[in-house]
């Protein structure tokens, strides 16, 4: 009964819940599939066209190229903020009760839950990646680079994960947890470097931008497949880790309200 | 006496408004079938919740086999399985690969954890659905699944919170066979709640009584019935009430041992029923009150619930209640 082997329980309790979220898509893909569709649109339809006006100054890089590493980023936040969507419903049923009554943590069971929303955002790279590669996009040709961005991808969706966890806390129903999962991905999405450079901005939303985890992620992402620039990586992937972290300890904490 | 459970004195309060619990005292000794019988929302689930260390009480003290919930609660989480009122399971994958997930989150060793399974998924009958979605299972083959869930890993006690609630009469007896089997088996301790007088009746070795927060007896089966004591008849007259003078003379009639009066029904407990029937029925007529109809019987749970608690089993229940029950209904 030593803390030690409390450790184990709770690791070994991270890695069970992402095996439980693959095990769950091997039996039904249709949501990476219909997740896909949105990404795959801004990159097919809404890069060209909008690259052809040359408006937005991507330093020298086209404009599809730029923005493939923003709508990644923006579908793993879909995927993410409506993984919430999913805790809302085992509360309903008693799946969250039983959980609290095995030996592992609370906490390890919020950051499990949490990171295995990064398996479905892995699955949307694995979709949107290769389409881009289709039309054109020159991604960076260094596996490390890729797999690199890929598990920024992955830790970044647990703490968007987790800011869902403390929505699904504070919205007790499914309905009311829809509208607000929208209004918060698109404001993030915009008020992000994702599609344009942050510089050309209007002052107010350039500071909001500089606070958005978004940018962080998206910076990294595009550092690594498309410029290969890694200045500011460090930087990205610290901003990426604190917000995790903090995103953790708040959902831990909203946690207790969800399950009383 | 070996105790499973020993709650002195425990209060909770909801959001510092609603009183779920209100001072509860139990014994529960090892390796015993516990009912906790009650309506709905009259403190079970809370009181099992409590148990299960998912919230602390507001005040008092409560051990499952002798460690504190509050203060130990790994401890205890290691000790009891759980299978609450709603449905626990994934239903997106298959019963196989729900006993899987639990068996890792518990630990179990790989070596012994694919023979585990298959035992148990062979003990509660569903070998030929294993590899099936939970999806396409009915409400009683569902809920097996989530006994087998907590019985997995061998728990000291289970706790069961309205372990038929939605089943039809089958899938209940399949339940509570599967139940008894795995309780000669192991000598786990069960502790289950329900509104069903008829399940404390049949399946429980102890039965407590719980109101609005409160235990107010405890017992066995025979043991609260005998308290009751003699028969029970029942006149259904007309009118809500009879007048107070009118009870109070039937209540001093030296044959009766005890009345009520409860939604038309005029209850009698009696020694000699063959002589306070026609007595009491010349008695109402004489003052008026008519009396459609009347019947004997020995006294059951719902008597013994009357007598303590002042009112039946069946009244009370909130809409949520009402949504969950038919929601399993719907799966079942």
């Amino acid at each position: 009964m030593s803390s030690l082997s409390n450790l184990r329980i709770s690791t070994n309790n991270l890695f069970v819940m992402i095996e439980l979220e693959l095990r769950r898509l091997r039996h039904d893909r249709t949501e990476i599939y219909t997740r896909a569709v949105q990404p795959v649109l801004w990159i097919v339809i809404f890069g060209p066209v909008i690259g052809n006006l040359r408006a937005i100054p991507t330093a020298g890089i086209p404009y599809t190229d730029y923005i493939t590493p923003g709508i990644l980023v923006q579908s793993m936040t879909f995927v993410s903020i409506f993984f919430g969507l999913t805790m809302v419903w085992e509360r309903e049923q008693g799946i969250l009760k039983k959980l609290l009554v095995t030996p592992a943590s609370r906490y390890s069971t919020v950051i499990g839950r949490s990171m295995s929303s990064g398996v479905r955002s892995f699955f949307q790279v694995l979709i949107i990646v290769p389409i881009a590669l289709l039309i054109g996009v020159r991604i960076v040709p260094n596996p490390l680079y890729f797999l690199t961005a890929t598990a920024i991808i992955f830790f970044a969706s647990g703490g968007f994960a987790a800011i869902s966890i403390l929505i699904a806390s504070l919205m007790k129903s499914r309905e009311r947890f829809m509208g607000i999962g929208q209004a918060i991905i698109m404001p993030l999405f915009f008020a992000s470097n994702a599609l344009y450079p942050v510089s050309i901005m209007p002052p107010v939303l350039q500071q909001l931008a500089t606070v958005n985890p978004l940018s962080y992620v998206v910076d990294a992402v595009r550092s690594l497949m498309i410029t290969g620039d890694l200045s500011s990586l460090l930087t990205d992937v610290i901003v990426i880790a604190v917000f995790d972290v903090v995103m953790f300890i708040i959902a831990s904490i909203s946690f207790k309200r969800i399950i009383e | 006496m070996d105790l499973a459970v020993d709650v002195e004195n425990v209060v909770k309060i909801y959001e510092g408004k609603t009183k779920a619990l209100d001072g509860v005292n139990l014994q529960v000794e090892s390796g015993k079938v516990f009912a906790l019988l009650g309506p709905n929302g009259s403190g079970k689930t809370t009181l099992i919740r409590i148990l299960t260390t998912q919230f602390k009480p507001n005040s008092g003290r409560a051990l499952v086999m002798g460690h504190d919930v509050t203060t130990e609660s790994e401890k205890v989480r290691r000790l009891v399985g759980y299978v609450p009122q709603e449905m626990s399971v994934w239903t997106d994958i298959t019963g196989y690969e729900n006993l899987l997930i639990y068996a890792k989150i518990y630990g179990v060793p790989s070596e012994t954890r694919k023979k585990l399974i298959l035992e148990a998924i062979d003990s509660i009958g569903l070998s030929d659905v294993g590899n099936t979605l939970v999806k396409s299972y009915s409400g009683g083959m569902i809920r097996r699944l989530e006994i087998a869930c907590a019985l997995l890993v061998r728990p000291k006690i289970l706790f069961l919170d309205e372990p038929t609630i939605g089943l039809d009469p089958v899938a209940r007896k399949v339940v509570w066979e599967k139940l008894t089997s795995f309780k000669k088996e192991f000598g786990t301790t069960v502790f289950f709640n329900t509104h069903y007088m008829d399940e404390a009746d049949l399946y429980s070795d102890q039965i407590g009584i719980i109101s609005r927060g409160k235990i107010i007896k405890t017992g066995t089966t025979e043991e609260l019935k005998r308290s009751v004591g003699g028969d029970v008849i029942t006149f259904e007259i007309e009118g809500d009430t009879v007048d107070d003078h009118v009870f109070d003379i039937i209540r001093r009639l030296e044959l009766v041992r005890e009345v009520t009066i409860h939604n038309s029904e005029l209850i009698v407990v009696t020694d000699d029923s063959e002589t306070a029937m026609p007595l009491v029925v010349r008695l109402l007529e004489g003052e008026g009150v008519t009396v459609e109809k009347v019947s004997m019987n020995k006294p059951n749970l719902d008597d013994v619930f009357l007598k303590y608690a002042g009112t039946r089993l069946e009244s009370g229940g909130s809409i949520k209640d009402v949504r969950q029950t038919r929601g399993r209904i719907r799966r079942g």
